[in-house]
C-alpha cells in the first residue's frame, strides 16, 4: 500500500529584497528556500500511518520544481519517506497551482497510491488550491483542512475531521482512494537530525520530465495555468502609530488607551 | 648471655608453624591471589566489551602526570583539605605496609631460596620496623578520621539520596553503598589494629629472647601494646596463644581483603590510578567526533561507551565533589553527575560482568529502569564542566552526557523549543531566526565603518557571535567594544554575513551533524580571510574555536577580549583616564574560566580600572554557572524552580556594599540581568559587562584625536 | 456570458456574514447591464432568501441539494451545472474552509480562470484583474485571466463592507443534478472544554503569541489580562502547543472575536491567518520586539519593545 505526499519547496523573502527587472516576481537572490511548513505535518501523518501499520506501507514524496528542490526532498527522506520523486521541465516555469496539480495528478496515476496528501496551503503564496485541483484531475474523492485522520491502510473508507472557522470541527467519512489536504497541528512533526539528512543524501531522487508523464508543453507553465501574473509590487505599508519613549512611558500610554476604552463602556 | 647481636636481629617468619600450616597458608595465599586475578580478568573483560579508543600523547607523559597527582594527592586536597590529608595518611600508610610485605616476600620467597641473598636483618630490619609502625599509625589515624567524618560530620556530599529518582524506585536509596563504605573502613581498621596486637603478642611471647625484647622499641606501637598486655597479666605462653590466633585472623582477613579487591570499592586503588593515566585534559573543552565506523550517533547501549569511559565508571569513589559542584543539582534539577556515573556503573556491572553478553535490547542505557539514565536528567546538564574539573580521579562526565544526548537528538527526543532552535540555526545560521544579512546590522549606527574581513586583510579578526550580534542588550556592548577598538587604533574587521553560530552549544546539545555544518562553514570563512589573530567577546565561541576547530581544519591564534584589552591598556593604546573606585565582584564565565583557565586577565583588568574586587565564595575554578550552557538557554525551565542565575545572584547579594556584578560573557549578561530583577535585587547593585566598565574608565578622545 | 454569480455560504442553518461581503465585492465587477445573482445551496434554501435581499442583489437562486451541510461532490456538481447554465463572467466564493474543499477542484474541472485570497478586484481595459498577496503577504500580486470565459475568485473575508440597505431581488429555483456523493458529513464538534470563555462576546481581548517564548510565561499574561479587565486570547502556535485551550485561539481557525473593540496583541507577529479574524476591530495595539513584524501594518498603535517589560510596567497601572 502506498501513500503519495505532495510537497513544495517554498520561498521566503530575505531582508531588503527587490522586485525583478520585469516586475513580475522578486529577484531570486533574495529568496530563502525551505520545505513548506504544512508539508512537515502531511508527511508526518503519512509516516505515522506507515509506522502503525502491520503491513508494509510505502511513503513516496513528490515535488514539482528545479534542482534546488532536492534539498527539501532530502529532508523528507530523512524524516521517514521511502522514496522521492522530483518533476521538472523548463516548460513548467511560471506554473500556477492548477498547472502544478495537473503534473501531480499524472504522477499519482503512475504511482497509484491509496491516499494523496498535500498541505492545506503553502506558506509563500497561500493559494490553498493545488491539492484539490489535483483531485479534480484524478476524479478522486477529496477534502480539505483535515485536522485529524483515522485510516487503516488499504481500507475502503477513512474518517477525518475538518477544522472550520470559529473553533468548530466537522467529522466526515470519505471513500478511498482520496486526496486530503492536511492542516497544521494534526500531529507533532519529528525532528530530522543533520546526520540523517546527510545520510538521506545517499538515497536517489527519481527525476521525471514531461515525456515520462505524457504531458504536453501546453498543459504546464503559463499555458496550463488558470491565472497570469501581471505585476508584483511592494505595497505601501499601513503603519501603526508608534508609541515612543522608555518602557514606563509606553506602558503609561497603553494604560491610558485601555482606560479610555473602558470609560466608554458604562 | 651476650648482648643482642643487632646485625642478626630479624623476625623469623612462620616461627613455630608446622610445615603443614605453612603450606596451608601458602595455599590460601595462592587461592586469594587466584580469586584476585579472576576478579581482575572479569573487570578487564568488561572494559574490553566497550568500544575501542586510542589515547593521544606519550605514555611516559601520562605516567609522570599520573604519578605526580597520586603522590602529591593534589586532586584530593581540593575543596576538602581535611579529607585530602586523611586520605594521604591512609594512602602512604597502606603503600608503605604493602611495600614492606613485598620486600619481605622478595627476600623470603625469591632472593633467599634462589640466590641465597638476605638483607632483611640488622639495622635495615630495625629501621624497616620503625617505618612500618609509623605507616600503620598513619593508616589507622587516617581511617579513624574518615569514620568520624562519615559518621559524625556527615558532609552533605556524602548523602547518597538521588535527585533523579523518587522514593519507591528500585534504585532510589542505596544502602548497599553505605554498607560497603563502612565495611571497607572497618576491615582495614581491623587489619591494622590486629597487626599491632599481633606484633605486641609476639613481643610478649618472645619477651625472653633478648634480640627481640631488647629491640622492641623499634616497633613503638607494638611495644606499647606489649607493655599493656603484660600489665594485664598476659604471660609468655598467653602471648604465644594470642599470637597464633591473631596471626591466622589477621592473615586470613588480609588475604580476604586482597582477594576481594576487584569485587569491591577497594578496586579504586587500580581503577582511579588507571583513570588518571588515561585522562584527557581537554575532555569537556574538546568533545569527541563521531567515529567514521559508528552507525548510529551517540550512546544507546552500554557497550557503545569506550573502554576508558567504562573504566571511569569504576574509578568513581563516590566522593561527592561533582554532586556538590553541579549547578543543576544545586537548584533541584534531576541531575547529579555522581549518580549518572554510579547508575551507569551498576548497569555495566549487571550486564557486562557475566560470561555471555546479554541481548542488545537489555543493553539500552536510556530509560527509567534501574541503572538507566532518564531524558530529564540528561537535558538538565549545563555542560559547565564543574564536575569534570573537580573530580579527583579524572572521571569525564560531560562527554558521557553529551554522547548520551546525541542519541536523544537523533531520535528527536527534545524539548519542542530546542527542536525549533536547532532548525532555526540550520536555516539561518543563528539562533535568533534573523536573516544572515542582518548579522552586521548592529554596526550601522556607529560613526565609522568596520572592515569586512572577507574582502580585505586585517590584523585582528573579531568573531562576534550570535548573542553579541542579535540580542539588543548585548548589541550595546558590542558597539562599545567596536568603539574601543577603533579608538585604540586596532586594525580589525568582522566577517559580517560570513559568520555563523560558532556551534559550541549546538555540539553540547548533541547535534553533532549540525555542529559539523557550522564549524565547516566558519572554518571556510576564516580560512578565506587574512588576519594575524582572532579576538572574541563570546567565551563559548572562544572555547570551540580554540579547542575544537583545529580538528576541522582551522587552527588560529585566538584571545578572549579580557586579555586583549588588558594588553591594549598595558601597551598604552588605551588610557585609563579615571579610576572607577567601584566595589565589584567578578563572575568567571564557565567557558573562559574553568574551560580555558582565563581567571587572571579579567581581574587584572578590573584592578587597572581602579575597582575593588571582592570574591564570591564560589569563584575561579569553582565559579557557579549561570545556567545557560549546554543548550539550556533554548530549553524552558520548569515553572516554580529556582534558576542557577538566581542562586548565583543571591550569593553576590550577600557581599556587603557590592556595587557592580561584573560579567564578561553575553549569555551571563542576559541571565544575570534577568535574575537581578526576579530575585528582587534590582536597585541594590547592577550587572555590567567588563567592556562597559572599560568604557567608563577610558574617556572617548576628542574628535581630532581619533585616527581615521 | 455575463453577470456575477455569488455562491452564498451557510452552515448549520445560519447564513455566514461573508456572503454579504461577496455581494459588496461584486458591485464593481458589473459591466453595463450585468446582473448580480446569489445562489444558495442547502437542503431548504428558501430559508435564506430574506437574509439575501440586500442592495446590489438582482436575483436569488435557490438550489436544493440532498446534503444537509457542505459536501464537495454535491457542491461541485450543482455549481458546475449552474455555471454551465448561466455562463457568468465571474463567480465569487469566500476564501473559506468550505471553499478550500471545492473551489480549486471546480476550477480545474471546468477550466475556469482562478485566483484565491483575493482582496481587490477591478476591470482594467475591460479585463478582470484581481490582486492577492505573495511571499507571506509581503508583496501584492496582480493577476489576470487571458482567454477565460468564466473566472472563479475566492475573496478574502473582512475586506469588503457589507451592503447596509435592503434590496428587492427576484427569486428563482435551479434544479441541480444529484449524483451520489463519495463523502458523508457526520457531526459537528464544538471546541470548548476546560474553559467556558466565549471569545465571540469579548469586547476587550489581550492576545499572546509565540513571542512569549515558553509555557512558564503564560501565567504572567493571564494575570495581566485579569488586571486590565481583558479576556486572554492566543494565536495558533500557542493553542497547538497546548499552552492554552483551543477555545482561546483567535484567528481564522479560532473563535472569531466579532464583538471585539479593543485588541492588544503581545508577541504576535501577525500571520495573515491570525489577522484575518481581527480586521474589523476598531483599535488594535501591537507590542512586539521586531519592528518589522507584519502586525504593525494592521495595528492602530504599536510599541516596539520587550513584551515582558511592557507587561510588568502595565501591570503597575492596574
Amino acid at each position: 500500500m502506498k501513500i503519495l505526499v505532495a510537497v513544495k519547496q517554498v520561498a521566503a523573502l530575505d531582508e531588503d529584497f527587490a522586485i525583478r527587472e520585469d516586475g513580475r516576481d522578486v529577484d531570486p537572490d533574495f529568496l530563502i528556500r525551505d520545505l513548506n511548513e504544512w508539508d512537515d505535518f502531511s508527511l508526518e501523518e503519512a509516516v505515522k500511518i506507515k509506522e502503525a501499520s502491520a503491513d508494509p506501507v510505502e511513503v513516496v514524496v513528490v515535488s514539482v520544481g528545479p534542482g534546488e528542490a532536492d534539498e527539501s526532498l532530502r529532508k523528507c527522506l530523512a524524516k521517514g519517506a521511502d522514496r522521492a520523486i522530483r518533476v521538472w521541465d523548463d516548460a513548467m516555469e511560471g506554473s500556477d497551482p492548477i498547472a502544478i496539480a495537473r503534473v501531480l495528478a499524472a504522477v499519482a496515476k503512475r504511482e497509484n497510491p491509496a491516499l494523496l496528501f498535500a498541505g492545506v496551503q503553502s506558506s509563500d503564496h497561500g493559494f490553498a488550491a493545488t491539492g484539490m485541483a489535483a483531485a479534480a484531475f484524478l476524479a478522486w474523492p477529496h477534502a480539505a483542512v483535515v485536522c485529524s485522520l483515522q485510516y487503516a491502510p488499504g481500507a475502503a473508507r477513512a474518517v477525518f475531521r475538518r477544522e472550520l472557522e470559529g473553533g468548530l470541527l466537522h467529522e466526515v467519512e470519505i471513500e478511498c482512494p482520496a486526496v486530503l489536504t492536511v492542516q497544521l497541528g494534526i500531529n507533532t512533526p519529528r525532528y530530522a537530525s543533520l546526520r540523517s539528512i546527510k545520510q538521506a543524501a545517499a538515497k536517489p531522487i527519481e527525476v521525471l520530465g514531461l515525456a515520462d508523464l505524457q504531458l504536453g508543453g501546453g498543459e504546464v507553465g503559463e499555458a496550463g495555468s488558470a491565472s497570469r501574473v501581471r505585476r508584483m509590487y511592494i505595497p505601501d505599508k499601513g503603519r501603526a502609530q508608534l508609541i515612543e519613549g522608555d518602557v514606563a512611558q509606553q506602558a503609561q500610554r497603553l494604560a491610558a488607551i485601555i482606560r479610555e476604552f473602558k470609560g466608554e463602556t458604562p | 648471655m651476650s648482648s643482642s647481636r643487632t646485625d642478626a636481629v630479624t623476625r623469623i617468619l612462620f616461627e613455630a608453624f608446622s610445615t603443614a600450616e605453612v603450606r596451608l597458608f601458602y595455599a590460601l595465599g595462592f587461592a586469594a591471589i587466584g580469586i584476585f586475578l579472576y576478579g581482575v580478568y572479569v573487570q578487564i573483560r568488561k572494559y574490553r566489551r566497550g568500544a575501542p579508543l586510542r589515547l593521544e600523547g606519550s605514555w611516559w607523559g601520562r605516567l609522570t602526570d599520573m604519578g605526580a597527582k597520586v603522590l602529591s594527592h593534589s586532586t584530593l586536597k581540593r575543596r576538602d583539605p581535611a579529607a585530602g590529608a586523611a586520605h594521604r595518611l591512609i594512602f602512604y600508610g597502606f603503600v608503605l605496609l604493602f611495600l614492606g610485605t613485598a620486600t619481605i616476600t622478595l627476600e623470603y620467597d625469591i632472593l633467599e631460596p634462589l640466590f641465597g641473598i638476605r638483607f632483611w636483618h640488622g639495622g635495615f630490619y630495625l629501621i624497616f620496623s620503625l617505618v612500618l609502625d609509623a605507616a600503620g599509625v598513619a593508616l589507622i589515624g587516617g581511617l579513624a578520621f574518615m569514620m568520624y567524618r562519615r559518621g559524625w560530620l556527615k558532609p552533605p556530599k556524602l548523602d547518597y539520596a538521588r535527585p533523579d529518582r523518587a522514593p519507591g524506585d528500585a534504585d532510589f536509596d542505596r544502602p548497599q553503598y553505605r554498607r560497603e563504605d563502612w565495611a571497607f573502613l572497618w576491615t582495614l581498621l581491623i587489619i591494622g589494629c590486629t597487626g599491632y596486637l599481633l606484633e605486641a603478642a609476639r613481643l610478649v611471647w618472645l619477651s625472653g629472647r633478648p634480640d627481640v625484647w631488647d629491640t622492641r622499641w623499634w616497633s613503638p606501637a607494638g611495644a606499647l601494646l606489649a607493655e599493656a598486655l603484660r600489665a594485664l597479666g598476659v604471660s609468655a605462653h598467653g602471648g604465644e596463644v594470642l599470637r597464633v590466633s591473631l596471626w591466622w585472623f589477621h592473615g586470613l582477613l588480609a588475604l580476604c581483603f586482597i582477594a576481594l579487591i576487584p569485587y569491591s570499592k577497594v578496586k579504586h586503588i587500580f581503577t582511579s590510578a588507571a583513570s588518571l593515566l588515561a585522562r584527557d585534559p581537554l575532555a569537556a573543552q574538546r568533545l569527541p567526533r563521531i567515529p567514521e565506523a559508528q552507525e548510529a550517533p551517540g550512546v544507546a547501549k552500554i557497550t557503545d561507551f569506550n573502554w576508558k569511559q567504562l573504566l571511569n565508571l569504576d574509578a568513581c569513589t563516590k566522593c561527592g565533589r561533582c554532586h556538590e559542584a553541579c549547578p543543576a543539582r544545586a537548584v533541584g534539577a534531576p541531575l547529579s553527575p555522581r549518580d549518572v556515573i554510579l547508575s551507569l556503573r551498576e548497569f555495566a556491572n549487571a550486564t557486562l560482568e557475566g560470561g555471555a553478553l546479554p541481548a542488545a535490547a537489555e543493553l539500552d542505557v536510556h530509560g527509567k529502569g534501574p541503572g538507566q539514565i532518564a531524558q530529564e536528567t540528561l537535558w538538565s546538564c549545563r555542560t559547565c564542566m564543574a564536575c569534570v574539573e573537580i573530580c579527583p580521579v579524572a572521571v569525564e562526565h560531560v562527554p558521557i552526557i553529551v554522547q548520551l544526548r546525541r542519541k536523544l537528538v537523533e531520535d528527536g527526543d527534545m524539548d519542542p523549543l530546542l527542536t525549533k532552535t536547532l532548525q532555526t540555526i540550520h536555516k539561518t545560521g543563528n539562533s535568533f531566526g534573523e536573516s544572515k544579512r542582518k548579522r552586521g546590522s548592529w554596526s550601522k549606527s556607529l560613526p565609522f565603518k568596520i572592515k569586512d574581513a572577507r574582502k580585505e586583510p586585517v590584523e585582528v579578526l573579531w568573531f562576534v557571535g550570535d548573542y553579541a550580534s542579535f540580542d539588543p542588550r548585548n548589541q550595546k556592548v558590542t558597539q562599545t567594544f567596536a568603539t574601543l577598538l577603533h579608538e585604540a587604533g586596532v586594525d580589525f574587521g568582522i566577517l559580517y554575513d560570513g559568520e555563523s553560530n560558532a556551534g559550541n552549544d549546538v555540539r553540547r546539545v548533541g547535534e553533532e551533524g549540525l555542529y559539523e555544518v557550522l564549524a565547516g562553514a566558519n572554518v571556510a570563512a576564516l580560512n578565506g580571510a587574512t588576519f594575524q589573530s582572532i579576538v572574541t567577546t563570546d567565551p563559548h565561541s572562544y572555547n570551540t574555536i580554540r579547542n575544537e576547530y583545529p580538528e576541522f581544519g582551522g587552527s588560529y591564534r585566538i584571545e578572549h577580549y579580557t586579555s586583549f584589552v588588558h594588553r591594549l591598556i598595558a601597551e598604552g593604546r588605551l588610557n585609563v583616564d579615571r579610576q572607577l573606585k567601584l566595589r565589584t565582584t567578578f563572575h568567571d564565565p564557565c567557558h573562559l574560566g574553568r574551560f580555558n583557565r582565563g581567571y587572571e586577565p579579567p581581574r587584572e583588568l578590573l584592578r587597572m580600572l581602579g575597582c575593588e574586587i571582592v570574591e564570591m565564595g564560589r569563584s575561579r575554578a569553582n565559579s557557579f554557572c549561570c545556567g545557560a550552557g549546554g543548550g539550556r538557554i533554548w530549553i524552558p525551565d520548569p515553572v516554580g524552580t529556582e534558576k542557577p542565575a538566581q542562586n548565583r545572584i543571591k550569593e553576590a547579594a550577600a557581599i556587603p556594599g557590592l556595587e557592580v556584578y561584573v560579567v564578561s560573557c553575553p549569555k551571563d549578561l542576559t541571565m544575570f540581568e534577568d535574575a537581578l530583577k526576579t530575585t528582587g535585587n534590582e536597585g541594590k547593585f547592577v550587572v555590567k559587562e567588563l567592556i562597559e566598565l572599560v568604557r567608563e574608565a577610558v574617556a572617548a578622545p576628542r574628535p581630532t584625536e581619533v585616527s581615521a | 456570458m455575463s453577470g456575477v454569480l455569488i455562491i452564498a455560504e451557510q452552515r448549520r442553518g445560519e447564513m455566514r456574514p461573508v456572503t454579504l461581503e461577496l455581494i459588496a465585492a461584486a458591485q464593481n465587477l458589473r459591466r453595463d447591464a450585468d446582473e448580480v445573482a446569489v445562489a444558495v445551496l442547502a437542503s431548504a434554501p428558501e430559508r435564506f432568501v430574506d437574509a439575501l435581499k440586500v442592495a446590489g442583489v438582482d436575483e436569488i437562486i435557490t438550489v436544493p441539494v440532498a446534503a444537509a451541510e457542505f459536501d464537495p461532490d454535491t457542491f461541485e456538481s450543482a455549481i458546475g451545472a449552474l455555471i454551465s447554465a448561466r455562463k457568468p463572467d465571474v463567480v465569487l466564493v469566500a476564501h473559506s474552509v468550505d471553499s478550500f474543499g471545492y473551489a480549486a477542484a471546480l476550477a480545474a474541472k471546468l477550466g475556469l480562470g482562478f485566483a484565491t485570497d483575493v482582496f481587490k478586484t477591478e476591470r482594467i481595459d475591460g479585463e478582470l484583474v484581481a490582486t492577492r498577496g505573495g511571499y507571506g503577504q509581503k508583496v501584492c500580486v496582480e493577476v489576470d485571466f487571458p482567454g477565460r470565459a468564466t473566472v472563479l475568485l475566492a475573496i478574502r473575508a473582512n475586506m469588503f463592507k457589507p451592503p447596509e440597505a435592503a434590496g428587492a431581488a427576484r427569486v428563482s429555483a435551479f434544479a441541480a443534478p444529484a449524483p451520489a456523493s463519495r463523502s458523508a458529513g457526520r457531526d459537528f464538534i464544538e471546541l470548548s472544554a476546560g474553559d467556558d470563555v466565549d471569545m465571540t462576546a469579548a469586547e476587550f481581548i489581550l492576545t499572546i503569541g509565540r513571542g512569549i517564548g515558553e509555557e512558564a510565561k503564560v501565567p504572567v499574561f493571564r494575570e495581566l489580562a485579569d488586571a486590565v479587565g481583558a479576556t486572554l486570547g492566543c494565536s495558533r502556535p500557542i493553542a497547538d502547543a497546548g499552552w492554552l485551550p483551543k477555545s482561546r485561539q483567535v484567528g481564522q481557525s479560532g473563535k472569531t472575536a466579532s464583538a471585539c473593540k479593543l485588541y492588544i496583541a503581545m508577541g504576535v507577529s501577525g500571520a495573515i491567518q491570525h489577522l484575518a479574524g481581527m480586521k474589523h476591530v476598531a483599535t488594535i495595539v501591537a507590542v512586539n520586539s521586531d519592528a518589522e513584524a507584519s502586525i504593525f501594518g494592521v495595528a492602530k498603535y504599536g510599541i516596539v519593545g520587550d513584551i515582558f517589560e511592557i507587561a510588568e510596567e502595565l501591570r503597575r497601572h492596574f
